[in-house]
């Protein structure tokens, strides 16, 4: 009757936490109402700056800079990716913390389930979420910016978008376990989301970043992921050219990134369960 | 008779932080175990004693895997508890910390079914289980209704029934019925006896020395992270068959209760109070022949005498008799 359990029931549990948080954020409906609209306020800022600043030369200026007169598009675009983004630090990175202040963790640690699959459910329901989010704001926001959202290659901006989830999802958990070390995560989240959102360039394209940002930036997941989605529906441009180099790059941070982030999560896990335990706080 | 939990010289140290104003902290050491050895046997309904502070949780916390022990090795149900962690896991149902283990935004129902999915119950499974255990502990009412709504006991007893998702052939409980009224708690035990009797191993902890004494089959003392005593409920008190209990109530001045300490027979003595009411244990060495010295002294130095009842030993009389202290807080220590 005792035994480890099959990977099939192993797979059941990401399918069983990622219910479960959806559960437990509907009936929270009203944020979900809110979250819509984050990413279109977020945008309207610069769209609006770039119609009173930018005079008659802006979508030249804009054109030559990004590759793209159509700044709305680029803008919503980034502040859409961004709530991706800061949705994953918030559901992924934030989440064992979030277990514990709110007394979960031990129950759940107490079952024989490694947390590498709660964490995969967890990133499922976040990847979820965060992208209905993200497409329907990017939607209204089109609508209301009158820009069309259903141009260029959609299928291979969404390539972009599930492949470069997996790599950002395993840098939240290197997140995770820092929040777990400082024990407080309101003020680590803050900076990461802006300096996220400096690096990823929800803004400005990277092209116009002084050169040592410009390498950070490029070693940072999410910036793949914002400017593949950009060059497959407005056409800014790869870094690399072709649409296939750089999907094989976000490849690569992928086979990495979630490793390197099990395994610092895994040396966390352990350090406190040698200490105090996992339900203190 | 098998041990299905076996705890061999399980020490565990906490570091804790003292904070010494704004930026100074520094390390200091508690040893919450100290080399606790005991066996539990399969079937029976073991209990851990001890006051506030004791151990217990900590004990249970190594033996759950939560935490890793400094020293020492466990088995239960035949794992270890560091090398067979997930093995482990599996064997046991476990409440601690309560009603704070639950998602207070699920249902009862979706919870249960949620900790049926950890538990590696296939689909159809959790929904059973779930049924089951709403239906045994009397929470259908309640099974769509979100946990945040329900009355503190009613949370309990749903974190009772979460212990009970997996089936496990051992059950633990960590102060299971802390914060129910009279009624619940005496529930929560009928149910904790039925499990008993279909055959799951209880591991119980509790301070109340009453809880310990209907329930438990057998009783390890704790005291300060070490086994002080460990036998059943009546060997535990036959120990202390020559040493003679009496407990004294009334309005007792604090020399009068002096006055008793200082009398030759009297080897061990703690003092409670309760609504203006101090009640005395008095463990003396030569019997019923200490008894009216003790009733001179007291009236001598003040003393009310309300009540006198020699002889009726109880768990808590053979903690007082190891320690010289009570298992209630407010005691204070001669
Ligand atoms: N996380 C912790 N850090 C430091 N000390 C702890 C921690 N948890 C418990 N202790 C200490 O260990 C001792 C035993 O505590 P515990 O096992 O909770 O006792 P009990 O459950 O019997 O009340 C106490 O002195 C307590 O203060
Ligand atoms: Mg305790």
């Amino acid at each position: 009757m005792i035994a480890e359990a099959s990977l099939g029931s192993k797979l059941s549990i990401v399918l069983a936490t990622a219910r479960m948080r959806m559960l437990n954020v509907s009936r929270y409906k009203g944020q979900l109402f809110v979250e819509i609209l984050i990413p279109i306020v977020f945008a309207a800022m610069p769209i609006l700056l770039g119609r009173a600043t930018g005079g008659a030369a802006a979508e030249a200026n804009f054109l030559r800079n990004t590759g793209t007169a159509n700044y709305p598009a680029f803008m919503l675009i980034g502040s859409s990716t961004f709530i991706i983004v800061t949705f994953a630090f918030w559901l992924v990175g934030y989440w064992i913390r979030f277990e514990q202040e709110t007394g979960t963790l031990e129950a759940i640690y107490l079952t024989p389930t490694s947390r590498v699959w709660n964490a995969a459910g967890i990133a499922l329901y976040s990847a979820i979420r965060s992208m209905i989010s993200g497409s329907v704001a990017y939607l209204i926001g089109s609508l209301i910016f009158g820009v069309n959202p259903l141009q260029g290659q959609l299928l291979l901006a969404l390539a972009f978008i599930l492949v470069g989830l997996v790599p950002l999802f395993g840098m939240t958990l290197l997140f995770g376990a820092l929040v777990m070390k400082v024990k407080e995560a309101n003020s680590l989240v803050n900076l990461m989301q802006w300096t996220v959102s400096l690096l990823m360039g929800v803004f400005f394209p990277v092209a116009v970043f002084p050169p040592l940002m410009r390498l950070l930036a490029l070693a940072f997941p999410p910036t793949w992921m914002v400017n593949g989605v950009r060059s497959a529906l407005l056409g800014v441009g790869y870094f690399f050219g072709e649409w296939y180099l750089d999907l094989a790059v976000l490849w690569g941070f992928l086979l990495i990134a979630p490793l390197l982030g099990f395994w610092v999560f895994s040396g966390m896990e352990r350090n406190i369960r040698r200490r105090e335990g996992v339900g203190e706080y | 008779m098998d041990a299905e939990v076996r705890v061999e010289r399980l020490s565990k140290t906490y570091y804790p932080k003292q904070r010494k104003g704004l930026f100074k902290s520094e390390r200091r050491e508690v040893q919450a175990l100290r080399e606790v050895s005991l066996e539990i046997r399969r079937g029976e309904i073991f209990g851990l004693l001890g006051p506030n502070g004791a151990g217990k949780t900590t004990l249970i916390k190594c033996l759950t895997t939560l935490l890793l022990p400094t020293s020492g090795d466990a088995w239960l149900h035949g794992y270890h508890i560091v090398e067979q962690e997930n093995l482990v896991r599996a064997a046991v149902g476990c409440m601690l910390m309560g009603e704070r283990g639950l998602y207070w935004k699920l249902t009862g129902r979706e919870n249960l079914i949620f900790f049926g999915a950890l538990y590696h119950l296939p689909p159809k499974d959790r929904r059973r289980r779930a049924e089951e255990i709403l239906g045994l502990l009397h929470l259908q009412d309640l099974a769509d209704r979100t946990v945040e709504t329900y009355s503190s006991g009613q949370k309990m007893m749903l974190a009772f029934g979460k212990a009970l998702v997996n089936d496990a052939p051992v059950l633990i409980l960590d102060e299971p019925t802390n914060t129910l009224d009279v009624p619940s708690a005496r529930e929560l035990r009928a149910h904790v006896r039925e499990l008993n009797a279909s055959g799951k191993t209880v591991v119980y902890t509790t301070h109340i020395m009453a809880e310990a004494e209907t329930l438990c089959e057998r009783v390890a003392i704790i005291d300060h992270g070490q086994v002080i005593d460990l036998g059943t409920v009546d060997e535990l008190k036959r120990s202390l068959q020559r040493d003679h209990v009496t407990h004294i109530e009334g309005i007792i001045p604090e020399r009068a209760s002096q006055a008793v300490a200082a009398l030759p027979q009297v080897t061990k003595l703690a003092t409670s109070v309760a609504n203006g009411t101090t009640r005395l244990t008095v463990v003396s060495s030569d019997g019923r022949a200490a008894l009216p010295r003790l009733i001179e002294a007291l009236t001598a130095h003040g003393a009310l005498i309300q009540n006198i009842a020699p002889e009726e030993i109880t768990l808590e009389d053979v903690f007082v008799a190891k320690t010289g202290r009570s298992l209630t807080e407010d005691t204070r220590v001669r």
